[in-house]
């Protein structure tokens, strides 16, 4: 009998042994308790944010206490995307079940066909400039509260002053002709990233040659492909991409780039290893708030016949989850968060934004590459000369999710030369049929 | 690791100098990131290799110290985690190892096929229906959820390790115990258990240092509501300061001190047991 | 390990021998209710361990299974069965394929590298002394380290703006290779990051099988006139044959699972797919690309792959077992 008593002794014991694990366990993660304070009837909510160099965890903390102060009764768990890539964060959380009730500068692409997003009412969007931007199935389901240029050209004038350059490029064949004086006096032409965890950086030189060469001619060029009446492989298209390829076969492009990560990107261009910087316009800020050793010029990526185009991308803000706790309380939040007049302007300083609200003018005293970037879009504005940036757009007949990914995947490939222009274009057709399946 | 020899013959001198030589090569790496760990991050581009001295302390010194507690709340998740995990799957595992190991039956032996299948399935293959499982268990984006997650991954490796030793030990002293009077509990934990101490270290070892280093379950089981550990907290450092290579080698410096430590404590053991399996045959 | 070591070979007391299951149980002393004591062995013993394996590792798999045959696309619903399309879809699209062959290609060198090169490193550690221990213990540091934590090393070190280019530019090498970069290198250099993490695994299991080489035995060779080499065929390395067999078999596994290096290194580029492998492939297409089904395809035929290796691996181990 000794068997049975010492039987049970370890299973009584093994039983307590796990349970104490997991009771011990249940003592919340850390990082939980701390914000958890308990004030009785309020509403925890996550928001998913993003860092980059701008935007830091402060940038973020300050920008959600005002927020939160504006609005009672939210309690908000600040949740941070491991990579700039927060879109490709949002969809894994997504799968997995966990979209955060609040996200901003997320593609609602995706989400909202899946019916994860709480569309913006007519009523909530008054504030805005462009209440209608990217609308998909007709409604929107993100604040479009800022206007982003992507790219413009980024220049180094000390570059350019020592190639002989005395005018930024007005015509494509002008940029080609910099480029080859450039590369004569041993200087990169252009930076372009799209190491690492940012694929997406090798994207802004085709952005601004599809803004040219296809986006101007038909401007909804991309919902024609959506909508099945357009290819790829068509010559508006593939006239964009050849230029990138050829570009990057006449040695403007640094192929050294395809290990940079974003950040280090940015700090190539700054360590004067390229005297072109495609980029787009959250980069003035940086610029200014962090002077490189040379003075920094903007110009548009220029046309074939030197008329203005200028790719740009309205949006930007807040999306709500349909799913979240309280949805109407989290769209009030994220408003109050949107139309908070110190977070605007931080954002205008801290990230370049050019903000697409009625009644609100930017602070003053804004440095000289974000003036110029600003006057830039202004001008563009006034001369009917914006287009969508491609790849970027999030409304009805854009990529559809996951396509955007691919199509940096690419054009790094067109960057080494090994997809040329032809088959870059059928390889996007082809991942565009994938990604409806 | 006390069978090595020492020949006569060989030259006195050209084992050791190519020894420290290709352990030197290989080691260049490691030196880099160790030495730079305590300069300030403006002296490390200019100066990659240079050894500081003095060294600076401003590294580490923002890693521990940064507004959202990114590597002490790391720290508590990851020791929370990986202690509980190898304690459970230590002892879930050799009573499971234990079984297979002496029982012959048919089906016994398909179990362990296929339990051994899971030795070679890579996690990432089965993560997204892991989370519904863990979602319909409530379990999702908690400690015990992880956990649980680790536990069903790892039995796999525990019950490999486990049955060798256990092959190792007669039967005759369990059934000897067994003629005493002992029950199977006892026999296990006061005869069998004592015996599979280097299994035991070996298992503790190797899924301490895979769970503690682990990067993708806990980032997606985990979720971001309930802080990260400090091995996803490295992943997510490096988007934010690629550049600043200071608190980034400072972040991964900290972030495997602990596990380090815990390897060299059990260094002895471990070696024993990897040498058992090496050697039986 | 005297107890390994003491038993003859070929004696392994699990060994139940080629009589009936039957056998084993009449060893036991006869006790009242065995089917009852049997059941509370299994529960007690047996059924914790297998019932979290069975609810998170063979359920999921079941699911992922299921779902390879559906369209399943939480953005593009409804969900339906689709047969084998993504089966056929897959066959056919170098995303797969290439993430396939990319997987084997890393397999292959890891797994022949490190085994190689583990050997050859044993061999000259294979001393005692302080020197030696503290040498060996450098090529396991990184065994213990995370995959996140080698991978951004290394992308210091071979990144273009990285450690080695600059080193490379100082010794006036002009143009030093993108080991990054450079869609023909990269995957090379991602096979050689992960050789360099796991050969401290190899050059442990390889110094403890040559710890068990008999000293007496070599002597005897050497006595009979063996050269070096003749020493190592003949005596040494039949007698490595388990750790040959333990470093293969972990290689593999780790080849077969690459992930993390990619996720943080490459992204798998640079370009299309140049470095992505299949566990990468699959996570960006479930979890990224939204195509659940699709992926779960994907998925379900590596399992396949594994399975089919699985079973060659385990037929091998078998046969040696019997043959020793």
């Amino acid at each position: 009998m000794r068997t049975r008593t010492s039987g049970r002794t370890g299973a009584v014991l093994g039983a307590v042994a796990i349970t104490t694990a997991f009771a011990l366990s249940g003592c919340a993660a850390g990082g939980d308790t701390a914000k958890s304070d308990g004030t009785k009837g309020n509403v925890t909510m996550s928001f998913l944010t993003f860092e980059t160099p701008n935007l830091t965890a402060k940038y973020w903390d300050d920008a959600i206490a005002r927020a939160s102060a504006k609005v009672p009764g939210v309690t908000i768990k600040k949740l941070v995307a491991p990579s700039a890539d927060r879109v490709a964060y949002a969809k894994q959380l997504a799968a997995s079940g966990q979209l955060p009730d609040i996200m901003i500068a997320v593609s609602p692409n995706g989400f909202a066909q899946a019916g994860q997003l709480a569309p913006w009412t007519d009523a909530e969007l008054t504030e805005f400039i462009a209440p209608h931007s990217n609308p998909i199935g007709g409604k929107v389901y993100q604040l479009p509260y800022n206007t982003q240029p992507t790219p413009l050209v980024y220049y180094n004038k000390s570059d350019f002053a020592a190639a002989g350059i005395t005018a930024p490029p007005k015509t494509y064949a002008e940029l080609l002709d910099a480029g080859a004086k450039l590369k004569a006096k041993g200087i990169n032409p252009f930076v372009v990233g799209g190491g690492g965890k940012d694929t997406w950086a090798d994207m802004f030189p085709l952005i601004g040659a599809v803004a040219t060469d296809t986006y101007k001619q038909t401007p909804d060029w991309l919902s024609q492909k959506a909508a099945g009446k357009t290819k790829f492989t068509d010559p508006a298209f593939t006239k964009a991409a050849a230029k990138v390829a050829d570009l990057a076969k006449s040695g403007y492009i640094d192929t050294a780039g395809l290990s940079r990560a974003y950040t280090d990107v940015e700090q190539a261009f700054r360590d004067n290893k390229g005297a072109m910087y495609p980029m787009g316009s959250w980069f003035a800020a940086s610029a200014d708030a962090q002077k490189p050793g040379f003075d920094v010029g903007v110009f548009p990526w220029p046309s074939d016949d030197g008329s203005l185009v200028v790719p740009a991308y309205t949006g930007g803000g807040m999306s709500v989850s349909a799913k979240a706790p309280k949805v109407d309380l989290a769209k009030k939040w994220a408003l109050a968060f949107m139309l908070d007049k110190t977070s605007l302007d931080n954002s205008v300083k801290t990230d370049g934004s050019i903000i697409a609200l009625k009644n609100y003018t930017p602070p003053p005293g804004m440095g000289p590459v974000y003036t110029a970037t600003a006057e830039l879009y202004r001008q563009a504005v006034e001369q009917n000369a914006i287009v969508d940036a491609f790849s970027i757009e999030t409304g009805d007949g854009s990529m559809p999710a996951g396509l955007p990914d691919k199509a940096a995947a690419g054009v790094a490939d067109l960057i080494t030369g090994r997809k040329n222009a032809d088959q870059f274009a059928s390889f996007l057709d082809q991942e565009w049929a994938k990604a409806n399946r | 690791m006390n069978a090595t020899r020492t020949s006569p013959r060989s030259s006195s001198w050209f084992r050791p100098l190519a020894a420290t030589f290709v352990t030197g090569v290989f080691f260049l790496p490691l030196y880099v990131v160790l030495v730079n760990v305590f300069k300030p991050g403006s002296e490390i581009t200019p100066h990659p290799v240079g050894v500081p001295i003095p060294p600076s302390f401003t590294s580490i010194h923002e890693v521990l110290t940064r507004s959202d507690h990114l590597f002490w709340y790391g720290l508590i998740n990851s020791v929370e985690v990986t202690a509980i995990s190898i304690t459970v799957l230590t002892v879930v595992s050799a009573m499971l190892g234990h079984y297979l190991a002496r029982s012959t039956g048919r089906w016994a032996k398909g179990a362990l096929a296929i339990m051994l299948c899971g030795l070679m399935i890579p996690s990432t293959v089965i993560l997204q229906p892991v989370t519904e499982v863990l979602r319909s268990l409530g379990l999702m984006n908690t400690i015990p959820g992880l956990v649980l997650a680790n536990i069903g991954y790892y039995v796999p490796f525990g019950v490999f390790v486990f049955m060798g030793f256990v092959k190792t030990i007669p039967l005759e002293l369990e059934e000897a115990a067994a003629l005493d009077g002992a029950g199977r509990f006892r026999i296990f934990w006061s005869v069998v258990f004592p015996l599979l101490r280097p299994a035991s270290a070996s298992v503790l070892v190797f899924l301490g240092v895979w769970i503690w280093n682990d990067f993708l379950n806990p980032l997606i089981i985990l979720g971001p509501a309930n802080g990260t550990t400090v091995t996803v907290g490295i992943y997510r450092a490096i988007g934010e300061h690629q550049s600043d290579f200071g608190t980034v080698f400072a972040l991964m410096f900290l972030a495997t001190l602990p596990i380090l430590v815990f390897y060299l404590a059990f260094q002895k053991h471990f070696v024993k047991g990897l040498t058992g399996g090496a050697t039986k045959g | 390990m005297s107890a390994t070591l003491a038993r003859p070979a070929g004696a392994g007391p699990s060994k139940a021998g080629p009589g009936p299951s039957k056998t084993g149980r009449g060893t036991r002393p006869p006790r009242g209710g065995r089917r009852v004591t049997k059941a509370l062995h299994f529960l007690t013993f047996g059924a914790p361990g297998m019932i979290v394996y069975l609810l998170l590792v063979l359920v999921p798999i079941a699911m992922t299974v299921r779902a390879g045959f559906t369209n399943r696309n939480p953005a593009n619903p409804p969900t339906h069965w689709v047969g084998l399309r993504n089966y056929r879809d897959l066959l056919h699209d170098p995303a797969f394929t290439g993430a396939l062959r990319n997987t084997l290609i890393v397999t292959v060198i890891v797994t022949v590298a490190a085994n190689v090169l583990g050997l050859f490193i044993a061999q000259l550690l294979d001393r005692s002394g302080w020197l030696y221990n503290a040498l060996r213990s450098v090529f396991f540091t990184p065994v213990v380290l995370s995959s996140v934590v080698v991978s951004v090393m290394w992308q210091a070190i071979l990144s273009d703006d990285g450690l080695l280019a600059s080193a490379l530019r100082g010794l006036g090498v002009e143009d030093p290779p993108g080991w990054l970069s450079d869609p023909d290198l990269a995957l090379y250099s991602v096979a050689f990051i992960i050789t360099w993490q796991v050969l401290g695994f190899c050059v442990v299991v390889y110094l403890a099988g040559l710890a068990a080489v008999s000293t007496e035995l070599l002597e005897a060779a050497e006595m009979d006139g063996a050269g070096r080499l003749s020493r190592f065929r003949h005596v040494t390395w039949p007698m490595l044959a388990p750790a040959v067999t333990i470093n293969t078999v972990m290689l593999l596994i780790t080849g077969f699972k690459t992930y993390d290096q990619i996720q943080v290194i490459t992204n798998g580029g640079p370009g299309s797919g140049t470095t992505s492998t299949i566990a990468f492939e699959v996570v960006q297409t479930t979890f990224t690309g939204n195509h659940i089904g699709y992926g779960s395809a994907m998925a379900t035929l590596m399992l396949m792959i594994i399975a089919a290796i699985s079973v060659v691996a385990l037929r091998f181990l078998q046969r040696r077992e019997v043959t020793q």
